[in-house]
């Protein structure tokens, strides 16, 4: 068998990323990892090389926070921490200096300040750390007429069955990368240096596709389904859609985040035909093509009928009732799989955690969820059982840290 | 499976082995699963009078925001009618005008208690002595007995959704598919074999 690892990895490849990483520009790929396909025409032609992968970097510093508008990186943790209420507006500012200054140095292959264990700090596998304001962190810091108004708790769902173990949270810290390892040891260090000022209330730890598995493909979930077709496509779609164009400094460059916990009843799902789970979703399994096309992204036909006079996408699909057309009123997924530890019996512990960016949540992203609350076929199998809102500060210049805009 | 992005040989077996097993894995929960139980007018039912309404009752309650039922005419045109009204296991469309005389379908789409969606359609003719003929469809199918496009669900089989063009394979699968699919299992089985063979001979 010699069809199916990857193929002998050059040495110049290799070189060529270590040399190259420092400065993260990563343009010249020497194509060396052929996943099993004898085939040049199939192979993606654009694949880091494995040495590479544990040297790219996603830069820290700008006017945007990175890890929204970043491409999804495989690994991803969602530490959500609650204020110590000794912790005002001062204090706030101390904290997110320290953990700005951790992210600026881990994610450009750094070790933190005083780190425990520097050897881990050298790979950052695109490593981007976000960071999250939630409503609790305005009250906190005696500021809230600056929160954005749809930065709020969500209103009550009736697909709902929320657990206090996966939902708000004051201060949230995305950590992605395309390592784990790297993940790890940034909520490490990054939880270390909050204690004094807060504590964990909760951690939503997920994944993708191995970094380079499938370049360019939307994810896959856990229900097989590709996740995240309507997304606003880069440029000004994207921007439209998820950055807040004007504003006082702490609104300017700003997004807005809704992380969900989406249980996944893998049990019941598996009992549902192909054919029924096509339905139900109104997209083909295989592609992502919606039911009257052959392409994932082409434009969903909901007038099309089929036998009888039904519509080939049944109204009560996920497709039907998520989709909108224009850029303003899309919303930005950035999903993540969860697999948990299945119970005696094999039940699994699957689903999704939804992270999804838009610049106004009231305006994007509710609307959206009403309607798939109301009448959508895939709440059978689903279950929303956590749910946290943040807002996503502007990005910060060298020197500066996340969070002096508002609190500064 | 249709797309096979990249053929090679594990993705062909992988997709021989999955499509074995979706042809082995039986549409069983059928038990569990809504279905028609009567229709007013009944299953190919020729009408001296047309309907005002048409009524589909199902072995479960229905779901009405999970509830569609369509009419349509001989030439495949939808015929206008009221929104379904549902009452427990009954959902009754009204009929906005007087049917013309010709073959018609009723196309319904519920949702099981258990949410596997069911769907699938019946004729019936309207041939009122004192009424109007239907304008003749371009497809000559005006016959009262024609049969629609896609086989009918029998009133009382519990048959999951096999009325779309959706070919994967989910829904009911009767005798005949069975029997074939075991045969393709054994010609994949025999396939797999010649296959590891060869493998075996050029490495």
């Amino acid at each position: 068998m010699t069809g199916s690892g990857p193929r002998a990895v050059s040495r110049r490849g290799l070189l060529a990323g270590g040399a190259l990483a420092a400065g993260g520009a990563l343009g010249a790929t020497v194509a060396v990892t052929a996943v099993g396909s004898d085939n040049p025409a199939t192979r993606p032609a654009e694949m880091t090389p494995v040495g590479e992968l544990g040297l790219a970097v996603e830069s820290f510093h700008g006017t945007r926070q990175a890890g929204v508008a970043t491409e999804p990186q495989a690994h991803a943790a969602f530490v959500a921490l609650a204020l110590r209420p000794e912790t005002d507006r001062e204090a706030l500012g101390r904290m997110l200096r320290l953990l700005s200054d951790d992210a600026a140095r881990l994610t450009q292959g750094r070790p933190a300040l005083a780190d425990t264990e520097p050897e881990l700090g050298l790979l950052p596998a695109r490593l981007t750390v976000t960071f999250g304001f939630g409503p609790g962190l305005y009250q906190a810091a005696n500021l809230d007429g600056r929160r954005p108004p749809s930065v709020a708790a969500l209103p009550a769902f009736r697909i709902d069955r929320l657990s206090p173990r996966w939902s708000d949270g004051d201060l949230l810290l995305q950590i992605c990368a395309d390592d784990p390892l790297t993940v790890a040891h940034a909520q490490r260090v990054l939880v270390k240096d909050s204690r004094p000022f807060a504590t964990v209330a909760w951690v939503q730890q997920g994944f993708r596709r191995a970094a380079g598995a499938e370049p360019g493909r939307t994810q896959r979930n856990l229900f097989g389904q590709l996740d995240g077709t309507a997304n606003p496509k880069p440029g000004a779609p994207l921007e439209t859609a998820v950055w807040v164009p004007d504003g006082p400094a702490w609104l300017r460059d700003s997004t807005t985040l809704v992380v969900r916990r989406i249980s996944m009843n893998l049990e019941t799902w598996d009992l549902l035909g192909r054919a029924d789970r096509e339905l139900s979703v109104g997209r083909r399994l295989d592609t992502g093509a919606p039911l009257t096309g052959t392409d994932e992204h082409d434009e969903p036909d909901f007038d099309a009928l089929g036998s009888g006079g039904l519509t080939v996408i049944p109204d009560f699909s996920h497709l039907t009732r998520s989709h909108v057309t224009e850029d303003r009123l899309r919303i930005l997924r950035r999903p993540y799989n969860y697999d948990g530890v299945p119970s005696a019996d094999g039940t699994a512990d699957s689903g999704l955690i939804f992270a999804s960016y838009q610049a106004d949540i009231t305006r994007q992203f509710l609307p959206i969820q009403r309607r798939l609350a109301e009448r959508d076929l895939l709440n059978e199998w689903t279950t929303p059982i956590g749910s946290a809102v943040f807002a996503i500060p502007p990005g910060c210049p060298e020197g500066g840290w996340i969070g002096q805009q508002l609190l500064g | 499976m249709r797309t096979n992005t990249r053929p090679r040989p594990a993705g062909f077996l992988a997709a021989v082995l999955a499509a074995a097993a979706l042809l082995l894995v039986p549409a069983s929960p059928a038990a569990a699963h809504n279905s028609l139980k009567t229709t007013t007018p009944a299953k190919n039912a020729e009408l001296d009078t047309a309907p005002t309404e048409i009524t589909l009752e199902f072995l479960q309650r229905l779901d009405p925001a999970f509830t569609t039922i369509v009419l349509s005419d001989a030439a495949e045109q939808k015929v206008p009618t009221g929104e379904p009204v549902v009452t427990g296991a009954k959902g009754t469309i009204s009929i906005d005008g007087t049917l013309p005389n010709g073959t018609y379908t009723v196309a319904y789409r519920v949702v099981s208690a258990d949410g596997h969606p069911v769907q699938g359609s019946y004729a019936f003719a309207v041939a009122d002595p004192a009424g109007t003929e239907a304008p003749a469809p371009t497809p000559a199918e005006s016959s009262p007995t024609a049969e629609p496009a896609t086989a009918p669900t029998e009133p009382g089989s519990a048959s999951p959704v096999a009325a779309t063009d959706n070919d994967g394979g989910g829904g009911g699968l009767g005798a005949p598919a069975v029997m074939g699919g075991g045969i393709l299992v054994l010609l994949v089985a025999g396939g797999l074999v010649l296959l590891l063979r060869r493998r075996r001979s050029t490495t």
